[in-house]
């Protein structure tokens, strides 16, 4: 292949991939009142508007509490699953590790849907919980794999050193296994609080008056405001995204995990 | 004395698999004994359990008059240094070596790592990590490690069969000065038949489960009792006289070239001082050889040998 088809085929990939984000962010620049590229204009001001509207404020609390407490949960479910996986011969493993990944696997609209119509409507259980429910079971397969791939080569007989040197099963856990693979953990923790934070479908059928996350709030608020702001607040959380990435390479080498 | 250690009818499987049936064995206090024999044999499955990793199915092990079977590895006061050598990668070789003594409160934890460390000759990098380590200095660490918690047995796991033939003898002399120094009691598990005789007061043979022989080394390696120890300390022609007993020879021990006796040469090596020969005959195969001053011998030719009687071992028992 000639250089002058490889430079416009890698130019054309970083174009699909970056494009968006640079027409997001020139939109959210835009001294207009509706959202349009090329930008009319420059200012900051939708950048502030984002912090005004009471709705983004309300549903980023919601989908912050989902992405850090969902995950939590998943991990708190899901390294003890990796844990016993790598330690024990559990009969079946192999079928768990496809259950407990069916979350990624069966596309969000039916998962959302068949928690709506067999979960809430029958049980009457609150959409709070069920949105709970919902980011914890579609973080756990990140939690249950990243943090089993840290746990591989970490060798029983470290364990078993730890324990003639005086320690419980539980304190070898917590004083061996644990800092050994909290690289694992903490790539874990990111993969999932970013999959929660940016989850739509599931979260679509799940979300009520008075209850939304912040994707599903900036649908709603599109259909009534076409305005700029949407794309600021997109610019902020794609900042976010990037800016958390970035330290975990930085501090952990977080492609070691993924 | 004779009883610091002692394993009754001891039975230990994995599952349904029995690993070591009814083994009885008493070590003295001081002693160092090697756990003898091929993969398989039992042996690695004995260490564990005197360690507490592996609960027995029954029997009984008392360390120092206590009756320890049901104990936790924690409770024992039992060492273990791993093949692996098993150090935490997270911490440094100092911290390694304090990681028991912190979980018991010891008191002069410091000096008592650092005395640690200089028992095995590592006072150079306390601060480093394991992997900055080569497998002969990770070794010393575990044994640090092991030491500084002063415990009433020390069990070492294959200790030199990781480490290159001159940090092999380094470490030998290193685990013989130790022993020396601490007085401490060891069970060492090996394959090595020459590695158990050169370091152990007594070996203990295992094969499938049972122990095949205790002996010094001395006797194990004059006096075997049966086929199989024969074989494993270099007997390697063996005669069975139809009783279940039998004779055998070592290679040096078959006289070759006169005899009344008749063979083939099937196989022939130069190995330095001698040259070794496989001979097939009509009493089953033979093992010879020569000093490698006398002339080479060629393969197909027939020789006459000798098994002359006066040099035989007595076997009690041959399968």
């Amino acid at each position: 292949m000639n250089r002058l088809a490889v430079w416009s085929i890698l130019g054309l990939t970083l174009t699909f991939l970056i494009g968006p984000f640079v027409i997001i962010v020139a939109a959210a620049l835009s001294a207009g009142d509706s959202l349009a590229f090329p930008p009319q204009g420059l200012s900051l001001k939708w950048f502030i508007r984002v912090f005004e509207v009471d709705s983004f404020r309300a549903s980023f609390g919601v989908s912050m509490f989902l992405a850090v407490f969902g995950t939590l949960t998943a991990l708190l479910l899901g390294i003890p699953a990796s844990y016993g996986m790598a330690r024990y011969q559990v009969p079946g493993a192999e079928a768990i590790l496809l259950i407990v990944s069916s979350p990624i696997i069966v596309p969000g609209i039916i998962v959302g849907l068949a928690l709506l119509r067999y979960l809430v409507i029958p049980t009457g259980v609150g959409i709070g919980l069920a949105l709970f429910l919902a980011h914890t079971a579609l973080v756990l397969p990140y939690a249950v794999r990243v943090v089993s791939a840290s746990m591989e080569n970490l060798r029983v007989d470290m364990e078993e050193a730890a324990l003639l040197l005086g320690c419980t099963r539980m304190g070898a856990f917590v004083r061996i296994v644990l800092p050994n693979i909290r690289g694992g953990v903490l790539a874990a923790f990111i993969l999932g609080f970013v999959t929660s934070f940016n989850q739509v479908p599931v979260s679509l059928f799940l979300s009520g008056p008075g209850l939304r996350t912040l994707p599903i709030d900036m649908i709603a608020y599109m259909e009534i405001n076409y305005d700029p702001s949407v794309a600021a607040l997109s610019a902020l959380l794609a900042a976010l995204s990037i800016a958390i990435i970035f330290a975990a390479e930085k501090f952990l080498g977080f492609s070691r995990y993924v | 004395m004779s009883d610091f250690v002692t394993l009754e009818n001891l039975t230990l499987a994995y599952g349904r698999t029995i690993a070591v049936a009814d083994l009885n064995l008493s070590i003295a206090k001081g002693e160092l004994i090697a756990l003898l024999g091929p993969s398989g044999c039992g042996k690695t499955t004995t260490m564990r359990a005197i360690a507490g990793l592996l609960t027995p199915r029954s029997g009984t092990i008392t360390i120092d008059g206590r009756d320890v079977t049901r104990a936790a590895p924690a409770r024992r006061e039992v060492g273990l240094v791993f093949q692996s050598y098993a150090l935490f990668p997270h911490l440094s070789v100092y911290d390694n070596v304090a990681f028991g003594l912190r979980l018991k409160r010891a008191p002069d934890l410091d000096a008592t790592v650092r005395a640690g460390l200089k028992t095995v000759g590592l006072t150079d990098f306390p601060n480093r990590k394991p992997s900055d380590l080569s497998g002969g200095q990770q070794q010393r660490v575990a044994l640090a490690r092991s030491l500084v918690m002063q415990p009433k047995v020390l069990l070492l796991d294959e200790p030199l069969s990781n480490l290159d033939a001159r940090l092999r003898l380094e470490m030998r002399m290193e685990l013989q000065r130790v022993q020396k120094e601490t007085g401490i009691t060891m069970v060492f598990v090996t394959h090595d038949q020459s590695e158990a005789m050169a370091l152990a007061d007594r070996i203990v043979l295992m094969r499938n489960g049972a122990i095949e022989q205790i002996g010094t080394p001395e006797q194990i390696y004059t006096a075997p009792h049966t086929g199989f120890a024969a074989d494993f300390v270099g007997f390697e022609t063996i005669l069975p006289d139809g009783k279940g007993g039998g004779l055998a020879w070592r290679p040096s021990a078959v006289t070759l070239g006169a005899g009344p006796h008749t063979g083939t040469i099937r196989g022939a090596s130069f190995a330095g001082e001698r040259r070794e020969y496989v001979l097939d005959t009509a009493l089953g195969t033979v093992k010879a050889d020569t000093p490698a001053t006398e002339p080479r011998r060629a393969l197909g030719d027939t020789v006459q040998f000798d098994l002359p009687p006066d040099r035989a071992v007595h076997l009690a028992q041959v399968d």
